[in-house]
């Protein structure tokens, strides 16, 4: 009935809509597993990563795929500076306050944006824009190849941090068991600190995706794929980085099919219907543990 | 002491209430008139979504009520021709019949899970409005709603302040008994521990059910006020904006008493209204941002709870003693 050829853009173009939110989602989930919290504000850092790559690139005119670097290490620090200020305060107290919180940054972040920045939506231009690779039947931009990679290799590079170095294998222990890494000697606030300021850079890494692929940024752009990327993390269960892939991966595709299938206005709500129906049938998502 | 203190409530109580009687005499000009029915309206809505809150529900849609109550009221009354006096009244129970339904759904879902699910739900409502139910709703451009009150009467917009006066004070009077019956005791109960209500004999899903039906059927109220007031409706309305309005009012003003939404409401409106006057725009935002930030570190229970800490402060300066500080629940 469908091209065959259409189906397989439709699941390309959803692997490098997923690329973003696997960044997102990764990061939150990094949060989540070493501090419990969850940061409904994390899209905001995606936009001002995508606000800090456009401004560099206007000045500079750097590829703004080198840019990434900048804006990253950029949001590491902000995400520090978030953390001491207002996480941590709250640690440990009821559960509500976090999302209460999150509401607050969301109305800092966005409006300190559109006042530096203006309200308008912008955009920028690839240098690569317009460039496509032929693979197999499909017609691919050069674009969205090395967003793939960049994502496969920015969750490479995370991977072999969190396995091989000592830090990472800290952050894993305190993730695994506060109080057990505590008596061990290890410095959990630090591991706060360090974890959310790498959940940060994630959702830094995903703005500036998300700018050199062409689209449209503003400063209110960050609710929406956070949100989503909470969902995903749902979805593949909470803390568990391999769900967060397959998840953002299922939105990415499912999310394109809709706007394909049934129309624009649908892009958004698909991923919240994926979600309910899962949270009906299991609680506490696909991966997820068992139990509260 | 304790006495005193509920003399001060009742007095405060009555104080308010008459000062909401002839504030309009006193303020003379339409537009503070408008703010101040906006205000009233904002009070049901931020108090609809307390009494969720109440029962340990953190909901991030609530926009979805407040606009399918607009939304159906709009559209009984301009298929039928009722008054909105009545039809704001139905479209909220189809608001509560949807939120019944919503909290079938969360029933077994806790603070994130149940905060992104009803998030969540907000969008999708929004994109059913715009999409299969455009010929009812008008699409993105929306449609005409009829007025409260035609504007050919004359002082109409007094006599729309006070019945929305009247419905505010009814909807938080209706709260109060809520609170203080069993209904209330058991909301609580689950709120503080769900599995010793359990055990208590409290049944978590009905009390859970029935929070969603009472919060929803009062934001359906106040998004037909609002709609029945501003005359026109959009599918703006189910925003995210919206969403979180009632949430900041109520964490600034106190989460979970009776007077948290409406000090909150009425504090956030002057504090706007007052930094629209000084010029600013997006500040605006940052400095409730910032102020929302904290009074949940500093004063995690609120505005209403500032007097208390306050009074302990002067207490502790007064006397620096340690230790002696009296015993809390």
């Amino acid at each position: 009935m469908y091209d065959i050829g259409i189906l397989l853009q439709i699941v390309f173009w959803g692997l490098y809509a997923g690329c973003i939110y696997i960044l997102l989602a990764t990061g939150l989930n990094l949060i989540f597993g070493v501090m419990k919290i969850v940061n409904f504000a994390h899209g905001e850092f995606l936009m001002i990563g995508a606000y800090i790559t456009a401004t560099i690139f206007f000045i500079t005119g750097f590829n703004p795929y080198a840019i990434i670097i900048l804006s990253m290490l950029a949001l590491v620090g902000i995400g520090a500076i978030v953390e001491r200020l207002c996480f941590r305060p709250i640690l440990g107290t009821s559960k509500l306050n976090e999302i209460f919180l999150s509401i607050g940054l969301i109305y800092i972040f966005t409006n300190s944006a559109a006042m530096i920045w203006g309200d308008e939506w912008q955009s920028i231009k690839s240098p690569y824009a317009g460039i496509t690779v032929p693979i197999g039947s499909l017609t691919v931009p050069l674009d969205y190849i090395i967003i793939i990679f960049t994502t496969a290799a920015i969750l490479c590079g995370l991977y072999v941090f969190l396995r091989k170095t000592k830090t990472g294998r800290e952050m894993r222990a305190t993730s695994q068991n506060r109080k057990g890494a505590m008596l061990v000697g290890i410095n959990v606030e630090r591991m706060d600190i360090l974890s959310f300021g790498i959940g940060c850079a994630l959702a830094a890494a995903a703005g500036t995706l998300w700018v050199v692929s062409g689209q449209v940024f503003n400063p209110y752009m960050g609710s929406i794929p956070a949100v989503k990327a909470f969902a995903i993390i749902i979805l593949g269960g909470l803390g568990s980085i391999p769900g967060a892939i397959i998840g953002g991966l299922i939105y990415g595709i499912a999310e394109n099919g809709a706007a394909y299938f049934l129309g624009g206005v649908w892009k958004d709500a698909i991923s919240f219907i994926i979600l309910i129906i899962v949270l009906v049938i299991r609680p506490t998502g696909l991966f997820g543990e068992s139990g509260e | 002491m304790n006495l005193k203190r509920d003399e001060i409530i009742r007095y405060g109580t009555i104080a308010a209430i008459a000062l909401a009687v002839v504030a309009p005499f006193l303020l003379a000009n339409l537009y503070l008139l408008n703010l101040l029915t906006l205000m009233l309206i904002f009070i049901i809505f931020a108090s609809a979504w307390n009494l969720l809150a109440y029962s340990g529900q953190g909901s991030l849609g609530h926009a979805a009520f407040f606009g399918i109550g607009a939304y159906a009221s709009t559209v009984i009354a301009v298929k039928s021709g009722i008054t909105p006096y009545i039809t704001i009244f139905l479209g909220a129970a189809v608001a509560a019949v949807v939120g019944i339904l919503i909290g079938l759904t969360c029933v077994r879902l806790k603070e994130w899970f149940l905060a992104m699910v009803t998030f969540g739900f907000a969008i999708i409502v929004q994109t059913i409005a715009v999409s299969i139910l455009t010929p009812i709703t008008g699409g993105w451009d929306g449609i005409a709603s009829p007025r409260l009150l035609s504007p050919d009467i004359p002082g109409y917009q007094l006599i729309e302040y006070y019945s929305i006066l009247l419905i505010t004070i009814a909807s938080v009077v209706m709260i109060w008994y809520i609170l203080k019956s069993r209904i209330g005791l058991a909301f609580s109960a689950i709120r503080e521990n769900e599995i010793e209500a359990r055990a208590a004999g409290v049944d978590p899903v009905r009390y859970r059910l029935l929070a969603f039906g009472l919060s929803a059927y009062l934001a359906g109220v106040a998004g037909a006020l609002e709609i029945a007031h501003i005359g026109y409706i959009t599918p703006e309305i189910f925003g995210v904006d919206l969403s979180f309005l009632p949430v900041t009012y109520v964490i600034l003003g106190g989460l979970c008493t009776l007077a948290g939404p409406v000090i909150g409401t009425i504090v956030l409106t002057i504090l706007w209204e007052g930094l629209k006057m000084a010029g600013l725009t997006f500040s605006r935002y940052i400095i409730v941002g910032v102020l929302l930030i904290l009074v949940i570190i500093f004063l995690p229970k609120g505005l209403v709870d500032l007097p208390n800490q306050l009074h302990k402060k002067w207490k502790h300066y007064k006397n620096p003693k340690p230790d002696q500080a009296p015993l809390q629940e």
